[in-house]
């Protein structure tokens, strides 16, 4: 079982949470690209090892948050941020 | 609103538990109530707002005739009389943008009462309902029986209880759920 670590619940089976993705900065939605769309919604790093991406804690807080983690071993670093810190990411 | 007369998502009767085919548990008995009728509404503002509720995420108070119950940052769930709610969201004076939703006939509230209830409940929720992670007071949400639910431990008179809601539509489930949880503690039930 994954725990994910969630800035507000605590420690949580990821059966709770949903996946959101690979976080990244969002375009400005006035002045991007369909390029820049594109690399935004599609085109994913997928890196064997450290990857910052977002979480939805569904069952729980309701909140998205950041969290580091290494691909290769499946394992979190703490702490997470919530989503609204993180670079460009929106909450 | 007030006028429409209410219908519980619990329709089923459970006749085949008295008395329990399992005899006498011991103790205090373990008793399931469906309380889904209870004044539900449901407050969301800045989560800055906590301190003038009075509670935040995790926690829960009396205020009068309201248990006003702190489920996720940001967000309350009021139990209790609608117009004692609608008057305890008056009292706060809030500026700021926020939303106060009634709703008492789209969730099922149910009530878990006894000492095995932790027992009970833990046997289909996740979450770590010992003394001392969630004390008397205690408000989560999580998933009860695979079904998202807002948990308050609500202790009556010294006896452990929990206040467990949930959309309407999955009540009747998880009503069922959680009388089978509690079979095994020789659960009673009042609809
Ligand atoms: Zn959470």
């Amino acid at each position: 079982m994954l725990l994910v670590p969630c800035p507000n619940c605590g420690p949580r089976n990821a059966a709770d949470f949903s996946y959101v993705g690979e976080a990244k900065a969002r375009p400005d939605p006035n002045a991007a690209t369909p390029e820049e769309w594109r690399d935004y919604l599609y085109m994913k790093d997928n890196p064997a090892g450290r990857l910052r991406e977002t979480w939805y804690c569904r069952s729980g807080c309701r909140q998205y948050f950041v969290l580091e983690r290494d691909t290769a071993a499946n394992r979190f670093a703490d702490p997470p941020l919530p989503a609204a810190e993180a670079d460009g990411e929106e909450a | 609103m007030a006028d429409i007369p209410f219908e519980s998502p619990v329709t089923k009767t459970y006749d085949f538990l008295k008395p329990s085919p399992l005899g006498d548990a011991g103790g205090p008995p373990l008793t399931l109530s469906d309380l889904s009728s209870t004044g539900k509404t449901i407050l969301r503002a800045d989560p800055e707002a906590a301190d003038r509720v009075g509670v935040g995420f995790g926690a829960s108070v009396t205020v009068g005739d309201v248990l006003v119950c702190g489920q996720r940052p940001g967000e309350w769930m009021l139990i209790g009389p609608i117009a004692a709610a609608q008057a305890f969201v008056d009292g706060l004076g809030l500026d700021g943008f926020h939303s106060v939703v009634i709703h008492t006939h789209s969730r099922a509230l149910f009530c878990l009462t006894g000492d095995s209830a932790a027992s009970a409940l833990e046997k289909v929720c996740s979450l770590d309902w010992s003394d001392d992670m969630t004390p008397d007071g205690a408000a989560a949400s999580a998933t009860v029986a695979r079904v998202t639910c807002d948990i308050v431990r609500n202790d009556a008179s010294g006896t452990r209880s929990y206040l467990i809601a949930c959309d309407r539509s999955f009540g009747q489930y998880l009503f069922d759920a959680l009388v089978d949880a509690g079979w095994e503690f020789a659960v009673a039930v009042t609809v």
